[in-house]
């Protein structure tokens, strides 16, 4: 509960269909009064250059189509290298639980299952906004 | 004097009926299916005392069926959603479904083929956006050596190539076309479905034409095949995307219709008439949770078709009829103790098959989780094959016929759909509403709703918020070799490489302005796409020319 003014970028592929869950997402974090920026990118470095101009505490990376490890393993690196040291980096959508523990190697903070409340979402954001680095 | 004795027995029985249920009866509540129809927990005679139960299946309005026998002369096609990789990786799995079975009618073949991400928004394997998507979740199409591999050695004349191609509909129809010129075929050769979807921008969030420019496109690949590839169908009316986008049942009804109408409107706007081409417009459904409702909703479907095609001028029975492909719906599926997934899915190919549907995708229960795989998808496609062959579900034509609570809810759900179906055209219509953003809205409303009730519990939900377990379920997906991306883009350079290159650039040259006269209404767009695609131009470079002619924009 350390901050209250929590900015949130939801991040989806333009060339993804499947925007169902992350738009739902988007709805309830902004119920949950936090200001969400819904994003469509084209590549990684789209993901990092919005971030850093949207200030945003929190990014969240909304994926049905495949490329999880690819798409953490060029961002995380690319935040760093840009400095974007304390920001909350979750990934959520379809993505198999047992990558969970390489994501969160690679620098991914959390990674959520689709269908979650977005209360729960929620709930992990104001627990660690602000406390997560990039290392 | 039976009737007036019957309806004594009747009534009698009902008494009694009442008398024993007395104690509890104001404990029983009217429970709204997913639509928000109440049900009650017994239906009678008197439920269905005002509707028309004089139907014979293959009789206008087709509420019973299209076929006078149901599935008696042939089942209903299995088409199995498929592909990866390349075309390579790809035709070997054509090559294991059609030894595991996977048929059309009469035996004949049926592929259902989905492009990947990039593809089906007209970019290149070597285009930047398409990073760490190629060959994922469908095949990476693009090239004429990608289509001629496809068609290589399959009977044209006899095997159906569904091609779900997204945005990338108009190039990859022209690719299959001049493919099969290449055999030394002309295009009326050719069998199988485009799916023709630029209304889909209502609904789902992707890159498209504007609405406009969207529907004339559609209205050309129309054109095109009504004149060139008679046994061709040319339009998928995607009711399954608006069920994922979130509707309910009765919206999707309500929407998908509006939708095919306002395809019949564009394909009498570009000329035709309406016999010649309604009958190759197909609609492909969702299977969503509610056994009774799914069925009653495909009953309810056939019969409001038929009505809106012969209104709008068809006079032959086949141009009135709903074809419907069935996509089980995969949004019902969870993640949490994924196994589950296939009595969901047992469920909903049961549900299509007593709802009398011409075709069958379905899902495989590992979706939540990854790309299926190989034996997840059997099991998918087997699962289909014990409805076919084991259960009796097919022996009889619209099995429900004559259910009360069945012929009951077809009537609501056929009711409920017309108002919203009403008030969306008086509103404009669905085109209208594609650009207006209004059917989104009402749709992101009930994703939104029914999201609300599954985390408050009131839709139960099993391993999500109904039994469920602690404990992690580590399951390992099918992969899908990072490297195929490396793969397509050699593939395509090698292609550029050896094509005639001063020809494709004349092509693109041609195909530019093809689309400048296409956007001043003088001339067709089809010939110049089947043109570029003989001279070795490439989906994404076609696609590059029609995103720039014709717009190209996410709606949100």
């Amino acid at each position: 509960m350390s901050k209250t003014n929590i900015r949130v970028l939801i991040a989806k592929k333009r060339i993804d269909v499947h925007g169902r869950g992350s738009k739902l997402i988007a709805k309830e974090l902004r119920d949950a009064g936090m200001e969400v920026i819904y994003y469509r990118f084209g590549t990684v470095n789209d993901i990092v250059s919005t971030a850093i101009q949207e200030d945003v505490d929190v990014i969240g990376i909304s994926l049905m189509t495949s490329g999880h490890l690819q798409i953490a393993g060029k961002l995380i690196p690319a935040l760093k290298e840009k400095g974007m040291t304390d920001v909350l980096v979750m990934m959520g959508g379809v993505i198999p639980q047992v990558d969970f523990e390489d994501l969160k190697v690679i620098g991914i903070h959390k990674i959520f299952p689709p269908g979650l409340p977005g209360e729960a979402v929620a709930e992990y954001i104001k627990d660690n906004v602000g406390k997560a680095k990039l290392i | 004097m039976g009737d007036i004795d019957s309806k004594d027995d009747f009534k009698k029985a009902k008494d009694n009926w009442a008398k024993i249920r007395e104690r509890y009866a104001d404990k029983i509540k009217a429970n709204p299916n997913q639509s928000g129809i109440p049900i009650k927990s017994v239906y009678t005679q008197e439920d269905v005392e005002d509707i028309d139960l004089n139907g014979m299946p293959g009789v206008y309005p087709y509420t019973r069926g299209l076929y006078s026998d149901g599935y008696a002369l042939t089942p209903w096609m299995q088409q199995m959603v498929f592909g990866f990789g390349t075309i390579e990786e790809t035709r070997i799995k054509m090559e294991s479904l059609v030894e595991q079975g996977m048929e059309g009618y009469f035996g004949h073949k049926v592929f259902n083929v989905v492009y990947d991400v990039p593809a089906m928004y007209g970019i290149d394997a070597d285009h930047p956006e398409a990073e760490f998507n190629v060959g994922q979740c469908g095949v990476h199409m693009s090239t004429p050596d990608d289509y001629d591999e496809l068609i290589r050695d399959w009977e044209l004349e006899t095997t159906n190539f569904s091609l779900i191609t997204g945005e990338n509909c108009l190039p990859g129809l022209a690719q299959i076309v001049a493919a099969a010129e290449r055999r030394g075929k002309t295009p009326d050769a050719l069998r199988g479905n485009s799916m023709n979807w630029y209304p889909r921008i209502a609904v789902q969030d992707i890159p498209s034409w504007k609405p406009d420019r969207g529907y004339a496109l559609m209205g050309d690949l129309i054109k095109y095949c009504t004149e060139k590839v008679p046994a061709w169908n040319t339009t998928n009316i995607f009711m399954y995307g608006i069920s994922e986008a979130g509707a309910t049942p009765v919206q999707e009804l309500a929407y998908g219709l509006s939708w095919g109408k306002s395809v019949i409107d564009a394909g009498k706007a570009a000329g035709l008439e309406p016999d010649a081409f309604a009958g190759r417009l197909g609609f492909q459904v969702g299977i969503q949770s509610n056994f009774f409702e799914e069925i009653a909703k495909l009953r309810a479907h056939r019969k409001m078709w038929a009505k809106i095609t012969r209104e709008a001028g068809c006079t032959k029975p086949k141009n009135m009829h709903a074809r419907v492909h069935i996509h089980t719906s995969g949004n019902v599926l969870v993640a949490q103790q994924p196994l589950n997934n296939t009595a969901r899915i047992t469920m909903q190919i049961m549900a299509a098959i007593m709802g009398g549907v011409q075709s069958i995708h379905s899902c495989s229960f590992d979706e939540t989780i990854g790309i299926p795989t190989e034996l997840s998808h059997r099991t998918a496609m087997r699962s289909q094959q014990i409805m076919m062959w084991e259960s009796g579900l097919r022996d009889v034509a619209d099995p429900l016929a004559g259910s009360y609570y069945v012929e009951w809810l077809t009537d609501q759900m056929e009711k409920e759909a017309w108002k919203i179906y009403e008030e969306l055209e008086n509103r404009g219509g669905f085109m209208k509403g594609v650009g207006e953003g209004w059917v989104k809205q009402a749709i992101d409303d009930s994703a939104y709703t029914r999201k609300k009730k599954i985390t408050d519990g009131s839709i139960p939900v099993v391993g999500v918020n109904k039994y469920v377990m602690d404990e992690e379920e580590a399951y390992e997906p099918f992969r899908i070799d990072m490297d195929i991306e490396r793969k397509a883009i050699e593939r395509l350079k090698a292609f550029r490489n050896k094509r005639n290159q001063k020809e494709a650039e004349k092509a693109i040259q041609m195909l530019k302005t093809a689309c400048q006269d296409f956007n001043a209404g003088s001339g067709d767009l089809m010939p110049a796409l089947v043109e570029a695609a003989r001279k070795g131009v490439t989906n994404g470079e076609m696609m590059e020319e029609m995103k720039e002619a014709f717009g190209w924009e996410v709606t949100e």
